[in-house]
């Protein structure tokens, strides 16, 4: 209270300015129009106004490029997941929320190939040991969203058809893998 | 788009960013929007003055029931709206109309949330705490007390010539009365809650509110020698031209132009604002006071108490919170009557009455009267937003020790100057004054 000078001790003044700093953005804000700019810091320009607000279901931003989000099981060029159920990635996972079971391939090259493949996404803790940990580049973590909200648990349990999803990727090595059968397997077998 | 993770979640969500809008069509939209709003209050004023026409029952229902009731529950989105451009928000704007199709996705600037607020007071439990069971006829009387004053003091505002519900004598008088009266219904609310914090809460209202009222009554002491009535209506017609005046002056007019003789040295507006420039800015605030808002909402708190209405639920509630918005409108129904030159119209009163008829002067006069009105409640809602709540010592000491001296004051001048050169010297008095605070404020640096 002492501090304050003679004038300001009358808060009238203040009380004013104050108002006007209201009034000033009040009428930005009622004329000038939205930008929907998900990068607040760059909406700028003529008419455009300060409300900073992001309207999210509508408007999302960009999730940065390192962002682990949601898993995918990455593809073959022939559709079928690159997995071959190792089990490497659920004996990594600390949340243990992945869970495979194993089949076999009749007519390739590589035998094994997951017939379940589920992930638990409310367990999943998102750390990123399942992909660290996968010998065959067959589990991702770059769909860049976030795991969606569900009415039931169950419903959160992704299996291998909601998994496999994205761009397939296939490397020089892998012609030797499955491409070509290296044996051919008696037809009794 | 630029990154792979974010292709591929756009293939689950679409674009992440939606389309800048256009600023030719922003333009058109804008002009459309306040078009139709101007023109909205020109057929509300139109509305207004044709059910003021039916005999008796009239003006009760064009003023009451219409003006103040639809403009009290706009109030109550307007005041959560103008908040949220102020804070560079967008405001609540997520209820639909959704069973009407071409409305399914259209926020409506928030309008659908006063459907559901009012549903959802409607839906919930009327629930009466134990500890008020014994007192349950006042229990119940409190949020009527509270609402009703609220209403019936809009029956001595003149919101145009003829549209007024009573034209009495002692009009300002009633309103300070029925004011008075809002006191019980909050007081009551807090002690027959039989909780500590509602009656805390009412234990705030009523002693804030009986030490504004000294100062209410105070302030507008200054209009009464300058108009020298009582009439709300009286002092209306004292600040403009009236009806046979304006007959008068069109018959002797020479030009286009039939000058009005109302005004002061031929140019400014005899407008209640010139003869009191403090006696505005503190019945301003005193009213603020007196209807509990912020930042004089210590009776109500509802970060340290919760308030006098802690204990109601459902629509008792809601009639405590929509007799506030019905106060505000009051209030700077109250303000734009007294000291903003209530219907009248600057400068063209009786050029315009030539033009185009008396009747269609009166649609205007009321339009004007409601713009008038809005102005003053944005104001206070700019108060409400811009300042922190006083604590109650400091709410106590700007009632008791800052703006009671200083409207004894202005009642003193203004006697004085009243007495000494007439109601032109309180005219000059009054341009001091508006100078004086325009330079405080604006030129010196604190």
């Amino acid at each position: 209270m002492d501090d304050l000078k003679f004038g300001e001790r009358f808060y009238l003044r203040e009380a004013i300015q104050g108002m006007g700093i209201l009034a000033r953005h009040f009428w930005k804000n009622l004329f000038g129009f939205r930008d929907p700019n998900p990068e607040i810091l760059e909406r700028k320009g003529a008419g455009v106004n300060m409300v900073s607000t992001m309207n999210y279901p509508e408007e999302r931003k960009e999730y940065p490029p390192g962002y682990r989000g949601m898993h995918r099981l990455v593809p073959r060029v022939d559709g079928k997941p690159r997995c071959v159920a190792c089990y490497m990635c659920a004996t990594a996972c600390p949340a243990q929320c992945i869970y495979i079971e194993a089949g076999e391939y009749q007519a390739e090259a590589i035998e094994k190939f997951p017939v379940r493949f589920e992930i638990d996404e409310l367990r999943c803790i998102v750390c990123g040991f399942c992909v660290e940990a996968c010998p065959k580049d067959a589990i991702r973590m770059d769909t860049g969203t976030h795991a969606p909200a569900v009415l039931s648990r169950p419903l959160a349990v992704f299996d291998k058809e909601a998994l496999l999803k994205g761009p397939a990727v296939e490397y020089p090595s892998d012609v030797l893998t499955y491409r070509v059968p290296l044996r051919v397997l008696p037809k009794d077998h | 788009m630029s990154t792979p993770a974010a292709r591929l979640a756009s293939e689950d969500f679409g674009p992440a960013t939606s389309r800048k809008p256009e600023f030719r069509a922003w333009l058109i939209t804008t002009l459309i929007g306040w078009a139709a709003f101007i023109a909205f209050l020109f057929f509300f004023s139109w509305i207004l003055v044709q059910l003021g026409r039916i005999p008796v029952v009239g003006n009760i229902v064009a003023l009451i029931l219409i003006l103040v009731m639809i403009t009290a529950t706009l109030l109550t989105m307007a005041d959560r709206k103008w908040s949220a451009l102020m804070q560079d928000r967008v405001g609540p704007n997520r209820a639909r109309f959704a069973i009407i199709p071409g409305l399914r996705d259209k926020p409506l600037k928030g309008i659908p949330h006063i459907v559901a607020d009012v549903l959802k007071m409607l839906f919930k439990e009327d629930f009466i705490p134990e500890g008020a069971l014994h007192n349950r006829i006042l229990f119940n009387l409190a949020p009527l007390l509270a609402f009703a004053p609220a209403f019936m003091l809009f029956a001595v505002v003149p919101v145009s010539p003829t549209l007024q519900v009573a034209k009495v004598d002692w009009g300002i008088l009633y309103v300070f009365a029925l004011a008075s009266i809002a006191v019980f219904g909050t007081a009551l609310a807090g002690w027959t809650s039989n909780n500590k914090l509602a009656l805390l809460g009412g234990l705030r209202a009523s002693a804030q509110l009986v030490s504004y009222e000294v100062t209410l009554g105070l302030t507008v002491v200054g209009t009464f020698i300058a108009f020298g009535t009582l009439r709300l209506d009286g002092m209306a017609q004292l600040q403009g031209m009236v009806e046979p005046s304006i007959r008068t002056a069109i018959a002797t007019a020479d030009s286009w132009f039939v000058h009005d003789q109302s005004v002061l040295f031929g140019w400014l507006p005899a407008w209640g604002l010139i003869f009191q420039p403090l006696g505005m800015i503190l019945f301003l605030v005193a009213a603020q006071a007196e209807i509990k808002r912020a930042p004089f909402d210590t009776p109500e708190g509802e970060s340290e108490i919760i308030g006098y209405f802690l204990e109601y639920s459902g629509l008792k509630s809601g009639l405590f919170l929509i007799a506030e918005y019905a106060e505000t409108v009051v209030v700077a129904g109250i303000v734009t009557t007294v000291f903003l030159g209530a219907y009248h119209l600057p400068w063209v009163e009786p050029t315009v009455a030539r033009a185009l008829g008396f009747s269609s002067l009166e649609v205007l006069q009321v339009f004007a009267f409601i713009v008038k009105m809005l102005a003053v409640i944005w104001v206070m809602f700019v108060v409400r937003w811009a300042f922190p709540r006083f604590r109650y010592d400091q709410i106590m000491r700007l009632g008791w020790k800052m703006m009671l001296p200083i409207s004894l004051v202005n009642v003193a001048v203004t006697a004085a100057v009243y007495l000494w050169a007439g109601r032109e010297g309180m005219a000059w008095m009054g341009i001091a004054e508006w100078a004086g605070i325009i330079f405080y404020i604006g030129l010196t640096h604190g």
